[in-house]
């Protein structure tokens, strides 16, 4: 009977973690459109935003602005977007190793980094392997809230403008559908310069010829640096997102694998089961063929 | 600039948006907005010259098709005016009647008691003052 006790004793077991992964799953739906619904709302900030700077490039004055300046890169900075939890299949993993990959590549051409990681899990991995973090940010869950990333870019802003370094490279998963999220290096610093609303593009639309207030040049000023945080804080949504994603999608493909080692034990102790009765029935009836000799 | 000379006629109504980094906060067709720009307040009705502004901190007050009268807060951003469109992109905006003069009015007078040495210190208090005024303002102006 032992084995058969021991065979059911597992299969509970296993049961109960597919209620668990079960759970999580249905959390991390929920979670994931919540997120995806921050993530759309706040689609219209960065697109009004990068409307008006194609608006001012293409008004026909040099935009020209120490963001958007590429510099000989002596010292890059680097943000890790990672998890705080575990659970997401290949999450944070990926992050890990992407981070690594740039880290080894600044280092090999001798140029110096500052890493920045968000995300215990990242924390963790990045100083197990030995990697200097210059600042840790544990606080960013499912919910990114603007107020909270805008400091972090303000640093940044900060720290480009007196030169402690001259690009900043950000590790993060973009979420490009439900089905496909990968783990990309964006370069938010230097700015990519925006770009004019070309001739061909939009023949139709005649555009309107705009004034500024104070000067385009001052509204650059603050349009740059507000367009920065706002990639910024879309990479934060993106990795949110995604994170709930991973979780959701590892979670359903855990509670599948438990499904089918249930079937697999319960199979297996049928069989012990009914060997063992045979076992007894063969064990009667020798008693009692010895009995009648 | 075809659509800058428009038609006098009261179906002219201005698109009217609202938008911060986390949300649309409104995005409704609209008569008429008065804007807190860096230097002033300015009217925009259907038709207005096209522009682009910086916005101060004040209130965007909003005239509906239905004449209702919507009031936010909002503090630094841009505005984008087009000739039948207009685009308030705001780093905070907050609808005015929920905003606590109490609050307010604390913020102020802790503001008022910071020193600042250096013209740039001295820029941001100030610049952090006036926001903390036109909040007052804002919170305790309730006539719509």
């Amino acid at each position: 009977m032992a084995k058969a006790r021991a065979l059911d004793r597992r299969r509970r077991s296993v049961r109960n973690i597919r209620k668990i992964t079960r759970t999580m799953e249905l959390i991390a739906t929920a979670r994931f459109k919540k997120a995806m619904d921050r993530s759309v709302a706040a689609r219209d900030y960065t697109r009004q935003l990068s409307c008006m700077l194609e608006n001012i490039a293409s008004s026909g004055i040099g935009v020209v602005h120490p963001l958007l300046e590429v510099r000989p890169n002596k010292r890059t900075a680097v943000l890790i977007l990672t998890g705080n939890r575990g659970l997401c299949g290949g999450y944070n993993s990926n992050i890990v190793r992407q981070s690594l990959a740039v880290l080894g590549q600044w280092k090999s051409e001798g140029i110096g980094t500052q890493v920045a990681v968000s995300g215990k899990k990242g924390i963790s991995s990045l100083r197990f392997r030995g990697i200097e973090i210059a600042d840790r940010y544990t606080s960013f869950d499912d919910r990114p809230a603007f107020d909270a990333v805008e400091p972090i870019g303000r640093a940044y802003l900060d720290g480009y403008s007196a030169g402690d370094f001259d690009r900043l490279d950000v590790v993060y998963t973009k979420f490009q559908s439900i089905a496909k999220q990968s783990a990309i290096i964006e370069t938010l610093l230097p700015l990519a310069p925006p770009e004019s609303t070309g001739s061909d593009t939009r023949l139709a639309q005649v555009k309107p010829e705009y004034d500024f207030y104070p000067s385009s040049e001052s509204i650059l000023e603050e349009l740059l640096p507000a367009s920065f945080l706002s990639r910024l804080f879309k990479c934060f949504l993106d990795s949110a997102v995604s994170e709930q994603v991973a979780r959701m999608v590892a979670m359903k493909a855990a509670s599948e694998n438990a499904g089918s080692l249930i079937k697999d034990l319960s199979r297996r102790y049928n069989r012990a089961r009914q060997s063992q009765i045979t076992g007894e029935i063969m064990e009667i009836l020798g008693g009692v063929e010895a009995l009648k000799g | 600039m075809v659509d800058s000379t428009p038609v006098k006629n009261s179906a002219h109504t201005l698109r009217l948006v609202i938008v911060t980094p986390e949300l649309t906060i409104f995005d409704e067709p609209s008569r008429f907005v008065t804007l807190p720009l860096f230097d002033g307040q300015r009217g925009v009705a259907y038709g207005h010259a096209p522009f682009i502004g910086r916005l101060g901190a004040g209130e965007v007050r909003i005239i509906g098709v239905d004449k209702t009268i919507h009031r936010y807060f909002v503090e630094g951003g841009f505005v984008e005016v087009g000739p039948s469109a207009v685009s308030i992109v705001a780093h905070r905006a907050i609808r005015s009647q929920n905003l606590n003069a109490v609050v307010a009015r604390e913020q102020k007078e802790a503001l008022l008691k910071v020193s600042a040495h250096g013209d740039e210190a001295i820029d941001a208090r100030q610049r952090a003052v006036d926001a903390a005024r036109a909040k007052v303002r804002a919170a305790t102006n309730d006539h719509a």
